[in-house]
């Protein structure tokens, strides 16, 4: 009914979890469209994800009119679980609530970004946190695993984006810029990483007005350094992703417009001095 | 009040209970009784006022001797002189009071040769010794006046004589030490996190380098002294002067609310104005201070600070002047009194300036009556005019010194007499000429901003109406023309900005113009670079001219604040985003103790030095690509023994993923290339008639061209809306 805030697959893109502003959670059938399940929750559902296996679903609600955010876990393989709407793990957070969530390599934690910046590591077998992070000043607004779910970029209203190891939660890198990031991604074939932002229309009386000056920056993974953007985009960025093979991204803005980049081959021969 | 009465009665008629208010009756009732009850308090409000001004006037009961001068230097006068005497002690003495009683003290016939006035009020007899004393009757007698009470208050001086206390000495170090950096770096003080941090930075065309970097060192902003020597900082409680190669504390200055400052040129002295302060007694709004040693010098009123600097410095710091209604008073130091102990009268005068490099003040009046509009040039002390030009049918003058004093110009706004619109005409004095000749230019268009070159004879003009705006020109020949070298039409912008060493130029469009620069080399007059500052506010040029900073303050513009350095040439060397960056201003350098001929030297031998200085640049070049490069290696090195311990992990858990996923590798993008099937579906798609893009782009140019969060709101509900 209203807002669609998170949308995934699963590993063999037989089915696709979405997640709602309407309260819901649903599953589909990819191939055909068909509503496999409905779960109803008590606020907004931020983000969602199929495990590795594909087998257990994990989403976060919003903290919203007196409900608190949980992050909840349920286990396809149990359809009692889905008919009675009752996951087998609840985990409430009390303070800043989750505001992007991704698996861990093998479906046996979930790392989720705050809105205070933080990122703890939950376990989805128990609840507890194993981990925890406080790298970031200010609102996680995405997180997004490589290709091999080793490692996570996580983007930050604090004008960074910084790169974890997935399982020590260990910061690696971090890339800098002058605007909030909105989100990033790890390219699955060099090392780089995209990312892209800009300050949110409420937050401010005047950016650079020139259509199209809303740019993607690239940056060198290990270097941490800035070696490209790609203009285009008429308003803020919200979301960036790069293409499987990595011979191409897209990217989603407040626009309304969806980018599709093909990489020229300079790109993939392009290399700093050292 | 009364819209509001109105409304409230009117909502008041649709809401249920308010029966007291209904109706037109009560309405009729309710009006006078509120107009009764203001005009009571209005009364009320008077009358208190009017108490408070007798209370204030009403005479202290003192003793009364604070009320009597002494005035010394009286002429001795037999009886039959004494009435005449009495007279013009009268006339000159009653313009300060009334004069209550009076006593001329005799001896053997004569007077003394002193007198006693009593006055109605003590302020009275204040006013009589701050504006008799000194006073030449003829050439024998200059009077003294002073307070009866002072007297009484040096007689008791005691004898002792008590050595002052010997301050020690406080040793700043050099104070110059940062002129002697041998890259030749020049510092510039950089206030950024919305005035909560400020710091001084060296500049190095590679990056700049922290000197200093303090929290809350000042409160508002800060100003350096014209030689670079020290550093202003504001407080609540006054100003502090920082220098020295540590920038320790060597001065500071009480003035509650102090909030504009001005240095003499030779940084002796130091003008503070507080609004604050001010009383009639006590003049404190405007405080001259001795640097040095810190005292407080003299104190003036001021009545308001709207075009500071109130006192104009002549270019020795020898004077000081200041303009207000048909006066110009001029001060000399280090006495800080008036010279020749009286201002000048002057009618009518609208405005005045030193010349940057003579004691001239240039000043000029309006038309009177028959007589014309006028600039005068008066040489100072002497008071002697110099130059006197008429000027016809004028609006509006400014005045415009060439850094050196070697010209004025004087910018004529006129009307001219059958029309109705306003010209500009542009009178050149050459001051280095015998007579001082004036060349006249005359602009067509209305002017935008005028400069001159620094240190040389030419001038540059915005002139027009936007998006026409012209830059023009202009060289003043010694053979008494004025020639436009060059006109460029269509620019962007709005303000001149001179290399401090002349010859090179930069043409900006600030603020409202979007930051779009032009860097003009004039000896050609060709442009070397055009660029841009997306929002810059400021354009500041380095003390030697080979550097110019932009930037965008944060006191004008929220976002993106930042300065930018470039070369004279427009070459953009940094980019340096500071968190809410507010202002940048360079450290200005002391004058070169280098002899004209010294310089000619060493312009002649620039071969020798260039190539001593390009071996040096190669130099750190070389080591600054090999420090990133190393660098970068490094960086390299650690995130490779990461990946591959990773991959290792990784590898290690293969089995695990099998298991996951019911047996199908899944690791590679091809694993299971096998499997994959290949088919070519044709469909037509029919038009869906979809908001395209030629509503949408206009719509969103819209939206973000909005420059509030209001408009901005409203586009986004009605894109939503068109959406839906």
């Amino acid at each position: 009914m209203r807002a669609v805030w998170c949308v995934d697959c699963d590993w063999d893109t037989k089915n696709v979890l979405t997640g709602s502003a309407d309260n819901s959670c649903r599953l589909w059938d990819c191939e055909t469209g068909k509503q496999l399940a409905l779960l109803n929750t008590n606020s907004a559902v931020r983000t969602c994800g199929f495990d590795f296996s594909g087998n257990i679903i994990m989403f976060s609600t919003d903290k919203q009119m007196g409900y608190q955010c949980y992050l909840n876990f349920f286990d396809l393989r149990d359809p009692q679980q889905i008919e009675d709407n009752q996951p087998y793990l609840s985990i409430p957070c009390n303070d800043a609530k989750i505001t992007s969530a991704v698996w861990g390599p093998l479906g046996e934690f979930v790392n989720a970004g705050h809105e205070n910046g933080e990122i703890n590591q939950f376990s989805a077998k128990s609840g507890e946190i194993l981990k925890k992070a406080k790298e970031h000043s200010r609102q996680i607004n995405d997180i997004q695993t490589s290709v091999d779910l080793t490692m996570f970029i996580s983007a930050s209203k604090d004008n960074t984006a910084k790169l974890f190891d997935s399982t020590s939660l260990e910061h690696i890198k971090t890339f800098k810029t002058e605007r909030p990031v909105n989100s990033a991604a790890i390219s699955p074939i060099m090392d780089h990483v995209v990312m892209g932002g800009g300050q949110e229309a409420m937050e401010v009386t005047t950016t650079s007005t020139r259509i199209g000056k809303f740019e993607a920056r690239f940056f060198h993974a290990a270097y941490e350094e800035e070696f490209g953007r790609v203009k285009g985009h008429f308003g803020p960025i919200n979301c960036v992703a790069f293409h499987p093979d990595g011979k191409s991204y897209s990217s989603g803005g407040e626009d309304g417009y969806v980018r599709i980049h093909y990489f020229d081959p300079q790109y993939f021969d392009f290399e700093l001095e050292a | 009040n009364w819209s509001r009465q109105m409304t409230i009665l009117q909502e008041s008629r649709s809401a249920p209970g308010f029966c007291l208010l209904k109706g037109s009756f009560s309405f009729h009732l309710m009006l006078p009784l509120y107009f009764l009850v203001c005009l009571f308090f209005v009364c009320v409000f008077v009358f208190a006022e009017l108490l408070l001004d007798i209370l204030r006037e009403k005479p202290q009961e003192a003793d009364g001797i604070d009320s009597v001068v002494v005035v010394d230097n009286v002429p001795q006068v037999g009886p039959e002189r004494l009435e005449k005497l009495k007279n013009v002690i009268h006339k000159i003495f009653s313009k300060f009071g009334k004069i209550t009683t009076e006593f001329y003290p005799e001896a053997d016939g004569m007077t003394k040769g002193y007198i006693f006035l009593e006055y109605a009020a003590p302020t009275q007899a204040l006013e009589a010794v701050k504006n008799a004393d000194g006073y030449k009757l003829d050439k024998q007698h200059t009077f003294r006046v002073n307070l009866f009470t002072d007297f009484d208050k040096y007689m008791t001086i005691s004898d002792e004589w008590e050595t002052p206390e010997k301050q020690p000495f406080k040793d700043f170090g050099n104070m110059r030490h940062w002129i002697e950096d041998p890259d030749c770096r020049d510092q510039y003080s950089v206030i950024y996190e919305a005035g909560e941090r400020t710091a001084i930075f060296s500049n190095d065309a590679k990056e700049p380098i922290t000197a200093e970097e303090r929290a809350r060192w000042t409160e508002t902003y800060v100003r350096w002294s014209p030689k670079g020597t020290y550093l202003a900082t504001f407080h609540q409680r006054g100003i502090a002067l920082w220098g020295g190669e540590k920038f320790k504390q060597i001065q500071r200055f009480s003035h509650q609310g102090v909030s504009l400052i001005d240095f003499s040129p030779c940084e002796r002295y130091v003008v503070t104005f507080s609004p604050l302060m001010d009383t009639k007694e006590d003049p404190q709004a405007i405080i001259i201070w001795d640097i040095l040693t810190g005292q407080k010098k003299r104190g003036f009123h001021c009545e308001s600070s709207a075009h500071w600097p109130i006192f104009k410095w002549s270019h020795d710091g020898k004077f000081f002047a200041r303009m207000t209604q048909d006066t110009l008073s001029i001060y000399e130091t280090p006495s800080m009194g008036l010279l020749d102990k009286k201002s000048l009268k002057i009618s009518g005068i609208k405005d005045f300036s030193w010349s940057p490099g003579d004691n001239i003040i240039a000043f000029w009046v309006p038309e009177d009556k028959d007589i014309p509009a006028r600039v005068t040039l008066m040489q100072l002390p002497s008071r002697q005019e110099i130059r006197v030009r008429n000027l016809f049918n004028v609006v509006d003058c400014k005045l415009h010194w060439q850094r050196n004093g070697d010209y004025l110009c004087v910018k004529v706004d006129r009307t001219p007499k059958g029309t109705q619109g306003v010209v500009t005409n542009f009178e050149i004095f050459r001051m280095r000429e015998k007579q001082v000749p004036v060349d006249v230019v005359e602009m067509k268009d209305s002017i935008i901003a005028f400069a001159w070159e620094p240190n040389g004879s030419k001038f540059a003009v915005l002139h027009g109406e936007s998006p026409r705006i012209n830059a023009s020109f202009y060289h003043v020949k010694n053979n008494g023309k004025i020639e436009l070298i060059k006109m460029f039409d269509k620019q962007q912008a709005n303000s001149i900005f001179w290399s401090p060493q002349g010859q090179f130029m930069v043409l900006a469009g600030l603020r409202s113009m979007n930051g779009a620069l032009a860097f003009v080399d004039t000896s050609d007059c060709t442009m070397m670079n055009i660029a841009e500052h997306y929002m810059a506010s400021d354009v500041e040029w380095d003390p030697t001219g080979r550097y110019v900073v932009t930037s965008v303050s944060w006191w004008s513009h929220k976002v993106d604040n930042a300065y930018w350095l470039w070369t004279f040439q427009g070459r953009l060397l940094q980019k340096n985003n500071k968190d809410r960056f507010c202002q940048l201003l360079w450290r200005p350098r002391p004058p070169t103790l280098l002899s004209t001929d010294q310089i000619k030297m060493i312009k002649k031998d620039l071969k020798k030095y260039s190539k001593i200085f390009e071996q040096k640049d190669r130099l750190s070049q070389s080591k600054a690509s090999k420090e990133l490069v190393d660098k970068r290696r490094a960086m390299m090195e650690e995130y490779r023994r990461y990946r591959e311990t990773a991959q290792q992990i990784y590898q290690e858990q293969k089995s695990i993923r099998l298991e996951l996923r019911g047996g199908v590798d899944t690791d590679e993008l091809d694993s299971n290339v096998d499997d994959w099937e290949e088919e070519t579906i044709e469909s037509v798609v029919p038009y869906a008639g979809n908001i395209d893009d030629s509503f949408m782009k206009p719509l969103f140019t819209f939206y973000s061209s909005c420059s509030s969060n209001i408009s901005r709101n409203f586009y986004l509900i009605c894109w939503h809306f068109a959406e839906w």
